[in-house]
């Protein structure tokens, strides 16, 4: 029956399409990250395993004491001879119990540590990853990692951990106390190992890509609940509910039956785990009868041998049974190494491979002014025809340029260019003279700011919103950042001014004041150049004449990249690049691009058309 | 979707609906691990039989006899394991799909629900606390197998000796009650903990939600300190449990073992003194060893089930959190006519100060406010995003109040398409025929795509309509995005739409052709099917309108035709023109 499911389970797999998920670390790198992370603390381990060993050793005092025992008992010896022996093994029993749980807080707390420092890594990489890299592999994939494979590890460190290790413990120093009594019945009791690892190594390999499937299921399975709650207005306005639902029903259903067809497969190995107690109890007991037969060890010792063993049934069994729930907690640890590990190089590999342009002068290069030259730059998205067809334009420092094109031209693409998110295919970039890569990411950034029209609020008082962009900040600064953007008036009604949690679960605040704090994030992140794409549109054209001198306020001074969807912001700018297909079709100033009576000059017609009373519409912003 | 009954408003009931639906697995499974737990208490006995009856005296025949009777125990024990186990795993996997979806199912209740969790909150109770509440499936069998093993293992020292099995049965209940004290200290700290890491799961979740506009300022920095401030809280909520954990590991092992340890010293005691035979001491021992495992089981149970009952307390609060619109009697309403229009009567609510409108079967209107606010706050009623009763005045679909008509009926008559765009994974055939019930014919399909100028979404992508939308349609751009959003909602043909803003992201020459391509679709001569109401100050929208209205201040300040208003009304003419 399960051979079936087995079956069924694996040519479902080959018929899913590839998944573009992020990547998993393999287990040698997972151990490895492992090790490291435990050799950076010596001490703290060195203190864990002591403290489970002296846990174990407790633990194996009792079975050998009552062995001696057994035989004063055959012996004839009188009551009082129970005495020392019953001192001793109450001792074993405070010091064992105190040992183990000393040992699962040390465990939780080592663990704990790694585990906090991983998450945080994890996080870290991927608030930096290419913003392309984490759409494609999907948010909800992330989100999984960050909650729930957080959690399975967690769990582990402080439920499965302490077990894996006390269980390892006692099983060594049983053997070698069964040895201690003759070194035939430790032989006898060694039997079962290699039994036990025969089970190990038939269950494991029919595991591990169980629990990886697994895993996957899950990844799944919580994107489509992600998807479905963010999108729940949506989902409402269409009444999609029950589509979603059934999505929903779809996703957590294979995750259900891939927990029923991994937990199948364990119960199989249990009972090979069953054979190989018994094979190693029966051997122990004949060993044990042919060598009292013989006269070389007393029934007490073999007695004490058999119920040394037996005592291991529960730590071994323990041991197997969460030997897949830290296979689990591996494959989730795996999954949270695989986003640490991701080579922050390969965007730059990505460059290397698709364009050799970018490499220029030396790192550490300090731009000599905030211009912006680029110069034959051609782009084109994964597999599609190029979307920008060498364009060469300039931007002094400290001048507005307005990027004006129809939907498709490629204006939004050259924004992300020159902002850093996307690289060209061909040809450079520059600031200042010097090249994005030889400004590192960090002296990019540091200088190149980008508001796209993805506006989000972040969770929490507004003042920590603003304090992303500017650790630290004073409540003066924000302050003064708010009403740069004319945003002050709004805030400070709001019912608790600057500390009210806005965002999700917060006060909701509306698109336009969502975008004046991207704006006033912008004044406080205080960038050179700022890269505009459509900040303004996003409010809806409502507010937009005010979002405009928001923006305009915001960027006074920097170098300004405006993507333009309304023409005014066009004709407030220095210059005007007009966009089409690709290529730069016309640049200059407003009024001589209109005079030319070129494709700009159609489109600033019809923008004029469409307010009704043309003759007084010579309309600049304040 | 929650079915007839009322939905379980504490974690006990959760846990209690659990097991009761799942009865019949339940009761075979625990019988069969019960079974199992005999068998395990059984292998010490046979142990000491074994070295009574035939390594003591020597015998070889006798062990070959009881070495099979101990085969035979084994096998037993292997096989009731399996089916009982796996009959529970079928249990518990399928009640985590149940919780799951009864959580996403609530979430996505269109009556809407009142609650403050977040959506990483919710992400996790609906993942791992739909898990965690599961698990009392696994906790109720372990337990009842220890204390059926526990009752084996009593019977067993009974029949040895009378007074040592008195001691066993009285000594062990004890212990446990001991240790039971201490748990409501667990379940705080665990609580503690585990709402701080739905807060880590929460922040993480935000962080990565916003990751470009982080990125657009370089916030990525900043950013991954302040997780690791709550991550660092995190870590000292999961030590402070640990601590506590740890402390009550401690003292249920030794308390286990000293339990164990005493019966062994009485039993060493009536053997040096002849009072029973060696292997019924040995059997004694291994009893009492084995009695260590259910007991110990016993101790940390109910952590676990408190952990368990946490997580059902959180299902519980998303599940039994009231809805907003109580959809009492509604189904009964009468139904909207074909061709309703929109009417809204005396309406305050937010910043709206008395609104008036009308929206005549037919009818294109222009909604042009001077404040965002008030546009907002007009398509939040309009939405039913909020309660009738939280708005005064009424909203009126074909003459009928919203609230007395059904949520479905209201729905189906009127479409809302929200600003912010949210496009769904699947196909863009997928997407766009989400609100058309699938019988969306292609020329359907290609008359609404061009009507909202997105025909060039399709052909932008080598696979057409079969084009694969990931996450939010984030491949797409924001212009692409609102003119799939566009087609969609024209494809859905709702007998009244309303569109809020629906172009910020298309360039002045696309939106005049999107204005024409909606009234041709929707609003061609002499039909009257089809009400369209465009809140929006773009003129090259407003002026394919039939009639204007302006808000200013939340209230109506003049109506007209759009090209007579921007010849004569300069406010106006302040409004559109930017």
């Amino acid at each position: 029956m399960s051979q079936q499911s087995e079956q069924s389970h694996q040519s479902e797999q080959s018929e899913q399409p590839d998944e573009h998920l992020l990547p998993i670390a393999n287990s040698r790198t997972t151990w490895r990250w492992l090790g490291g992370r435990l050799r950076e603390r010596p001490a703290a381990l060195a203190l864990t395993l002591l403290v489970g060993l002296l846990g174990a050793a407790a633990a194996v005092v009792p079975a050998y004491a009552l062995g001696i025992l057994v035989d004063r008992v055959r012996d004839g010896a009188g009551s009082s001879a129970i005495l020392g022996i019953a001192v001793t093994i109450a001792a074993a029993a405070l010091v064992g119990g105190a040992a183990t749980g000393l040992t699962s807080y040390l465990v939780a707390r080592l663990g704990g540590q790694i585990l906090a420092m991983l998450r945080e890594r994890t996080v870290s990489r991927a608030l930096t990853l290419p913003v392309t890299t984490l759409e494609r592999a999907g948010r909800g994939d992330l989100l999984s990692r960050v909650s729930a494979d957080v959690a399975e590890v967690s769990n582990a460190l402080v439920e499965r951990i302490p077990v894996v290790i006390s269980s390892t413990l006692l099983g060594t120093l049983t053997l070698a106390a069964m040895s201690s009594l003759d070194w035939r019945l430790g032989l006898a009791g060694a039997v079962a190992v290699p039994l036990y690892v025969l089970a190990l190594r038939w269950y494991l390999p029919l595991a591990m890509p169980r629990y990886a499937k697994q895993r996957k299921t899950v990844a799944r399975s919580s994107q489509r609940l992600v998807e479905s709650m963010q999108g729940r207005r949506t989902v409402h306005a269409y009444g999609l509910q029950d589509r979603h639902l059934e999505n929903i029903d779809m996703a957590s259903r294979s995750s259900r039956d891939v927990s029923v067809w991994v937990f199948d497969l364990f119960t199989r190995f249990v009972g090979r785990v069953n054979r190989a107690e018994f094979g190693g109890l029966s051997v122990i007991l004949v060993t044990g009868f042919l060598l009292v037969r013989e006269g070389t060890v007393t029934v007490g010792q073999a007695a004490a041998a058999a119920v040394l063993f037996h005592r291991l049934f529960e730590p071994i069994g323990m041991l197997l049974f969460v030997f897949d729930e830290v296979l689990a907690a591996g494959a989730s640890l795996a999954r949270l190494v695989g986003v640490v590990k991701m080579p922050p190089e390969q965007e730059r590999e990505q460059e290397q491979e698709q364009g050799p342009g970018q490499v220029s002068g030396a790192p550490g290069q300090v731009p000599a002014d905030a211009s912006l030259d680029l110069t034959d730059v051609h782009f084109a998205y994964a597999g599609g025809a190029d979307v920008l067809r060498g364009i060469s334009m300039r931007v002094p420092a400290g001048s507005r340029v307005a990027l004006v094109g129809s939907t498709g031209a490629g204006k939004s693409t050259l924004a992300a260019i020159v902002a850093g998110s996307l690289r060209p295919r061909r040809g450079t970039v520059q600031l200042g003279g010097v090249s994005p890569a030889a400004l590192g990411t960090d002296g990019f950034r540091g200088r190149v700011a980008l508001i796209t029209q993805e506006i989000h609020v972040f969770a929490g008082p507004l003042i920590e919103d603003l304090r992303l962009a500017s650790p630290g900040a004073t409540v003066q600064r924000a302050t003064e950042a708010l009403t740069t953007v004319g945003a002050l008036e709004w805030a400070e009604a709001l019912p608790e001014g600057l500390d009210t949690v806005v965002g999700e679960g917060g006060h909701e605040l509306t698109a336009a004041q969502a975008q004046q704090l991207a704006l006033a994030r912008l004044v406080l992140a205080d960038p050179a150049v700022a890269v505009l794409d459509e900040a303004t549109a996003e409010a809806g054209s409502l507010g937009a004449r005010l979002l405009e001198e928001s923006a305009a306020a915001a960027t006074r001074g920097r170098t300004t990249l405006i993507v333009a969807h309304r023409l005014t912001q066009a004709a407030s700018a220095d210059r005007v690049v007009v966009l089409e297909h690709g290529r730069i079709v016309e640049e200059g100033s407003h009024e001589t691009l209109v005079g030319a009576g070129g494709r700009y000059a159609q489109l600033w017609s019809a923008w004029e058309s469409r307010t009704p009373t043309s003759p007084d519409n010579k309309v600049r912003l304040a | 979707m929650a079915g007839p009954t009322t939905p379980p408003a504490t974690g006990g009931r959760v846990l209690r609906r659990t097991t009761t639906r799942n009865a019949r697995r339940l009761t075979a499974g625990t019988v069969l691990i019960s079974l199992h737990q005999v068998c395990e208490a059984l292998v010490p006995v046979l142990i000491g039989v074994i070295v009574d009856r035939a390594i003591g005296p020597g015998d070889g025949t006798s062990l070959l006899w009881w070495l099979a009777g101990l085969a035979g125990l084994f096998t037993v024990l292997t096989i009731v394991y399996r089916y009982g186990a796996r009959t529970l795993m079928r249990a518990l996997a399928e009640e985590t799909h149940l919780l799951r979806l009864e959580v996403a199912g609530r979430i996505m209740d269109p009556r809407g629900i009142e609650t403050e969790l977040r959506a990483g909150d919710l992400l996790t109770i609906s993942s791992s606390d739909a898990e965690k509440a599961s698990y009392i499936i696994d906790y109720i069998p372990r337990a009842t197998g220890a204390v059926v093993a526990t009752a084996v293992c009593s019977v067993t020292l009974l029949f040895i000796d009378v007074p040592l099995g008195i001691a066993v049965l009285v000594a062990t209940p004890l212990a446990l009650l001991a240790l039971h004290l201490a748990t409501p200290r667990i379940t705080r700290r665990v609580a503690e903990q585990q709402e701080m890491m739905g807060t880590a799961a929460s922040l993480a979740t935000d962080l990565v939600s916003g990751v470009r506009p982080l990125q657009g300022i370089g916030a990525e920095a900043a950013a991954s300190r302040r997780y690791a401030e709550v991550s660092q809280k995190s870590l000292a909520a999961a030590l402070r449990a640990a601590r506590t954990q740890g402390v009550y590991n401690a003292v249920s092992n030794a308390s286990g073992s000293l339990l164990a340890c005493g019966i062994a010293v009485a039993a060493g005691w009536f053997a040096l003194r002849g009072r029973i035979t060696i292997g019924e001491f040995l059997t004694i021992i291994g009893v009492a060893q084995f009695l260590m495992a259910p007991v110990g089981l016993l101790a940390v149970i109910p952590g676990w089930i408190a952990e368990a009952r946490a997580s059902a307390d959180r299902i519980a609060r998303v599940v039994s959190a009231p809805v907003l619109h109580t959809d009492d009697g509604a189904p009964a309403g009468p139904a909207v006519a074909a061709s309703p229009g929109l009417a809204v009567r005396g309406l305050r609510y937010g910043t709206l100060d008395t609104i008036d409108l009308d929206a005549r079967p037919g009818e294109f209107v222009g909604i042009v406010a001077h404040r965002g606010t008030d546009a907002d706050a007009l398509v939040r009623v309009l939405s039913g995003r909020v309660v009738p009763h939280e708005y005064d005045g009424q909203v009126l679909l074909g003459g009928e109040p919203l609230g007395g008509i059904s949520l479905a009926d209201a729905r189906r008559t009127m479409l809302v398409e929200p600003h912010r765009t949210d496009l769904f994974e699947g196909t863009l055939a997928a997407n766009l025929t989400a609100g058309a019930d699938g019988d969306a014919d292609p020329a359907a399909v290609s008359g609404a795509l061009a009507a909202a100028a997105a025909g060039d979404v399709v052909s932008a992508h080598p696979e057409g309509l079969a084009y694969e939308v990931v996450e939010r349609g984030s491949g797409l751009s924001g212009g692409q995005r609102q003119r799939v959003a566009l087609a969609r909602a024209l494809l859905a043909r709702p007998p009244i739409l309303v569109l809020h803003d629906p172009t910020t992201a298309v360039d002045t020459v696309t939106e005049q052709a999107i204005a024409q391509g909606v009234r041709d679709l929707r609003h061609l001569a002499g039909t009257a099917a089809f009400t369209t109401v465009l809140v929006t100050n773009s003129p090259a929208m407003l002026a394919a309108t039939d009639r204007v209205v302006v808000l200013d201040g939340g209230r109506v300040v003049t109506e007209g035709i759009h090209a007579e208003l921007g010849a004569t009304d300069d406010d106006y003419r302040r409004a559109v023109l930017r």
